[in-house]
């Protein structure tokens, strides 16, 4: 089983359901500091937003991409950041975690950011979707997603909805060029 | 249960954070997650059926429940119109917010000075009842007014009946006014969800001035869950749903009715009009008098009836009733011999509409839209021969022109004959909801009967008949708030000296808010009923803490579904601790029973109500049952079954659309029966029967290389309540939009601070500009009811000061008879 994230870009209206739930569900007890991500200046939960001011603006979702190959696993000193067997997803170890910040700079995508008390590396899944996936259903992203733009599921299933999606759409995924083999597929058309 | 890391030092960190969680946070984390993996919930962690309240869509939710606190929140699958988005995302966050209106508080500085003590409800209550007889014993009840938003606002009319006054006042001309009116006239339609494009049948949308992300999140799955739909915007400024496979065309402000006139012009140039459609089931073929009217049977023959019609038929080549002919002409004109001898000339409607759009020939249109004749052209086809659908617009207090927008695009949908069709723009089916309070004549005599059937006899009705002070001034106004300053400020047409302000802001919700602060400063009484600081409760005399709709239970018919259907609103939580928070049901009635009480005796209120658990233990279970007898009577249902649907799945559909209806089988409320594209109405009151395009009266436009369009609009996000909760902060865009070439002619680079100055209003404020190709040149965009905060109950520090209210440099200007207000304005830019 290799679990993959799906984001139809064709689709997506910026509502933010997905960024403010991710935060709500997984992180809401560092919301009401000053600054609950003070290393992104961002709120705290694993999906930042970007907008690509270059002609027609472009909205990017950012978030762990989940790679096949992934540079923070491949720098992590104490085999903390791995690729979970069950799921083929990139998880930490928080009890081997160390807190060297490797992963966070070796990260392409900067997709990692650093949990004001806890002080992890914290990225997606948080932990309340770890054990919603674990549950054998679809993170908080998903679930919340009014605009039908987002989808997870196994992409060794030619049967899963996010294998058909993929299958019948022109996506892409991020920065390939880099061979981090991400299973994070972004519909273009 | 394995502790790890993240739990410990969550646990023995907790004590130092800066802010508090009950102790067994940590458990509930955990029991939560064992709830993820799929494991039975603990009865204290449950996930309960409501509505959102965060703005006014009303979409359907779940809410985790997680030991008395509001966890997460997920859309009701299945539901007509299922959540979710940043703003219900962060509802979480509102329950329990340290900025919530905790107390009741009475002024005790000058207004705006927002000093104020904590007293008990009793002492605010028995104050404000004292202050309410005095007015009316000398300025009558009609001195009494209310202003509101969606919250709480099917219970205006029982508060119109318990205080005695008509001048019950929402924030409608400030959002749909001006749309509505224009829905009235052409289609027979009242407010925006009574009639809405076909979203998830739909092939081709034309979103003019309008945005789907705006609020019903319902709207945006159905449009998104249709494959095969393309999606046109036409705004000066791209809205979020541009980021998808959207056409975004930029447009300059104002000018809306010109683009569509000229979209008319090509589709009836070209012939790609549905002719049957347009014969049969509008006013296109009515023939038009020279004094503009319609010519009817009655001019013809003595005697003869003004409701009939008359078009050329060309099956008998002679006049006919509408309703009789065979194959009406489209494209007559001719003289007609009248009753008395006279000779007239008279041509059909449509043709009227031909000319009037013929004005706008692409290249016409070009130079007042600045959008392309080419685009023009092909939008036209393309939305003629993908039978389009252009939706008929929600917000449109924009430019003072915006009722011509709205008509035309109106008729542009009724020229392709897409109406009430799979696809088209159709009538909602009506959940028939029973009103609050309507009025019976039972033996002769006048009762106001409440749908829990209290009823108040005709001579404790007060003022209620009196003329409303907006509608003295704009006979045609759903709602016009600005009338509300008039009557406060030139006490025209009559004195307002108290003001009720629930779960509202004028002062981020209307125009020019120096005259609303100006108002409030002349106001002998007002009173607000709110949630949060907003800054309008700087000047009000008392302040009195409202529920969330998360603590209250209520059913309402689903808005934006073309399915009649209700759904229900369930007590998720009560409030936090030392929140001494009350429904403002409660507090009306409360009021009244102090200040008339023989008026709140008369609308069912009991004295052992004023006990808030007798309240919500008997008043709302007897209005709740109440609601459900009569839906259940009115839709011949098993009240059993019904009851317990709607409970298990938080809505109940009452009846599926039915397409092909209206106007096909059923006549229209127009005079007519049809759809008018020239608007009978319209004409009765003065106003041009065609659609027409005019500049933008509201402000001056702007000229010098320094001088901008500001336009403001709505999107995901906005919510005058959403916008002060922590995810905001960093979601929420406080900055002012530029394009690049206007920032690079100014010297201004993305981040820099500029000084805006009002054209008309000469308010300043200091923005931060976005450089954006998001906005077209010469426009400047800000998101409204979100920013600028001013109220000193907001810590000093508080991002939601940040930005502008755009309504700082607004006019007072509404669209005369139709009275929409105009949100828009122009500005001069310095850089600092």
């Amino acid at each position: 089983m290799r679990l993959a994230y799906l984001w139809d870009s064709t689709k997506c209206i910026a509502c933010m359901a997905c960024v403010v739930s991710c935060a709500g569900s997984n992180y809401s007890e560092i919301m009401r500091f000053e600054e609950p991500n003070p290393m992104m200046k961002w709120l705290g939960g694993n999906i930042r937003v970007v907008i690509r001011e270059v002609g027609r603006p472009e909205l990017r979702l950012v978030s762990c991409f989940h790679c096949d190959k992934p540079p923070c696993v491949l720098v992590c000193p104490t085999r903390a950041s791995h690729i979970d067997r069950d799921t083929g997803l990139v998880l930490l170890d928080e009890t081997k975690c160390i807190g060297c910040k490797a992963c966070i700079v070796a990260c392409p995508y900067g997709a990692r950011w650093l949990h004001p008390t806890t002080l992890l590396p914290e990225k997606c899944p948080g932990p309340v979707c770890i054990d919603i996936i674990r549950g054998g259903r679809k993170p908080i992203c998903v679930s919340v997603c009014p605009a039908n733009a987002r989808d997870f599921g196994d992409i060794d299933d030619p049967n899963s909805s996010i294998s058909i999606k993929i299958s019948k759409s022109k996506s892409e995924r991020p920065l390939e060029l880099l061979g981090t083999e991400p299973k994070y597929f972004i519909v273009k058309g | 249960m394995k502790l790890k890391r993240r739990d410990f030092i969550k646990a023995a960190g907790l004590t130092a954070l800066t802010i508090s969680l009950p102790a067994s946070k940590v458990i509930v984390d955990s029991i939560r997650r064992e709830e993820a993996k799929g494991a039975s919930l603990a009865p204290e962690v449950r996930w309960v059926k409501t509505y959102c309240g965060m703005c006014g869509a009303l979409c359907g939710i779940e809410v985790l429940v997680n030991y008395g606190r509001p966890a997460g929140v997920r859309p009701i699958l299945g539901h007509p119109q299922p959540g979710l988005c940043g703003r219900s995302s962060s509802l979480k966050w509102l329950w329990d917010s340290p900025l919530r209106l905790k107390k009741p508080m009475k002024r005790v500085g000058e207004r705006g000075e927002a000093r104020f003590v904590e007293v008990d409800w009793d002492t605010a209550l028995n104050e404000i009842a004292s202050k309410l007889r005095s007015i009316v014993e000398k300025y009558g009840y009609k001195a009494i007014a209310i202003t509101h938003h969606d919250v709480w606002s099917y219970y205006m009319p029982l508060f119109s009946y318990l205080l005695g006054t008509p001048n019950v006042i929402s924030h409608v001309s400030m959002c749909h006014a001006n749309g509505t009116v224009a829905r009235g006239h052409v289609l027979g339609a009242g407010g925006p969800p009574t009639i809405d494009p076909d979203y998830e049948n739909a092939s081709y949308l034309l979103l003019i001035g309008r945005t789907l992300s705006t609020a019903s999140m319902g709207v945006v799955n159905r449009a998104t869950s249709n494959e095969k739909l393309r999606i046109v915007v036409v705004d000066p400024r791209m809205p979020e749903v541009g980021f998808g496979n959207v056409e975004w065309v930029p447009i300059i402000p104002g000018t809306d009715a010109a683009f569509v006139l000229s979209l008319i012009h090509v589709i009836i140039e070209e012939g790609l009009y549905d002719a049957e459609f347009l014969k049969r089931y509008t006013n296109a073929p009515f023939l038009i008098k020279p004094d503009e009217s319609p010519l009817t049977e009655a001019d013809i023959i003595e005697g003869g009836d003004t409701r009939k019609y008359l078009v050329w038929d060309l099956k008998v080549n002679g006049l006919v009733d509408h309703k009789a002919a065979a194959d009406p002409d489209l494209l007559y004109t001719g003289k007609v011999k009248l009753k008395d001898d006279r000779e007239i000339d008279v041509k059909t409607a449509f043709i009227l509409l031909k000319e009037r759009a013929s004005k706008y020939k692409p290249e016409e249109a070009e130079k007042i839209t600045g959008v392309d004749a080419r685009t023009i052209r092909r939008i036209a086809r393309e939305f003629a021969l993908y039978r389009g659908v252009a939706d008929d617009t929600w917000y449109t207090a924009k430019n003072g022109n915006d009722y011509d927008n709205v008509r035309a695009i109106l008729i542009l949908n009724t020229l392709i004959g897409n109406i009430d069709k799979p696809g088209g723009l159709c009538y909602a089916e009506s959940a028939r909801f029973p009103s609050i309070i309507t009025v019976r004549t039972i033996e002769g005599k006048r009762y106001a009967e409440t749908v829990y059937d209290a009823r108040m006899p005709e001579e404790l009705f007060g003022d209620v008949g009196a003329p409303r002070v907006d509608r003295v001034k704009y006979r045609l106004t759903p709602s016009t708030f600005d009338a509300i300053l008039d009557a406060i400020i030139k006490e025209d047409p009559y004195p307002i000296k108290a003001l009720f302000v629930i779960g509202t802001s004028p002062i981020m919700r209307d125009m020019n808010t120096s005259k609303v602060i100006e108002a409030y400063k002349k106001l002998d009484l007002l009173v607000i009923i709110n949630i949060l600081p907003q800054e309008d409760v700087d000047y009000a005399d008392y302040v009195l803490p409202d529920t969330i709709f998360l603590e209250r239970d209520e059913i309402r018919s689903t808005k934006w579904t073309l399915h009649a259907s209700v759904q229900v609103e369930n007590r998720v939580i009560i409030p936090p601790e030392g929140y001494d928070v009350r429904d403002a049901l409660w507090v009306m009635f409360e009021i009244v029973r102090r200040a008339f009480p023989e008026r709140a005796v008369a609308l069912g209120w009991s004295s052992e109500y004023a006990n808030y658990k007798k309240y919500e233990e008997e008043f709302l279970h007897k209005l709740n049952e109440g609601i459900i007898s009569k839906l259940v009577a009115t839709w011949k249902l098993d009240k059993e079954a019904f009851t317990r649907e709607l409970n298990e799945k938080g809505y109940y559909i009452l009846k599926r659309k039915e397409y092909y209806v209206r106007p096909y089988k059923t006549a229209l409320g127009t005079p007519s029966g049809k759809i008018e594209i020239y608007s009978l109405t319209a004409l009765a009151n003065k106003l041009d029967p065609l659609p027409d395009y005019s500049p933008p009266p509201a402000y001056t436009l702007p000229k010098a290389p320094n001088e901008f369009y500001l336009v403001n609009g709505k999107g995901p996000l906005t919510s005058v309540h959403a916008s002060l909760m922590e995810p905001m902060k960093y979601v929420g865009d406080r900055s002012i939009w530029m394009n690049p070439r206007d920032a690079e002619r100014l010297g201004i680079r993305d981040g820099d601070l500029i000084e805006l100055e009002g054209i008309d209003t000469r308010a300043k404020a200091v923005a931060r500009v976005k450089v954006t190709n998001r906005v077209r040149e010469g426009v400047l965009f800000v998101y409204s009811q979100m920013w600028g905060r001013r109220s000193k109950l907001l810590p000093q520090n508080h991002f939601a000061r940040e930005g502008i209210n755009p309504h700082w440099f607004s006019k007072d200007y509404v669209v005369p008879i139709v009275g929409g207000g105009a949100s828009n304005s122009s500005v001069r830019v310095r850089k600092l």
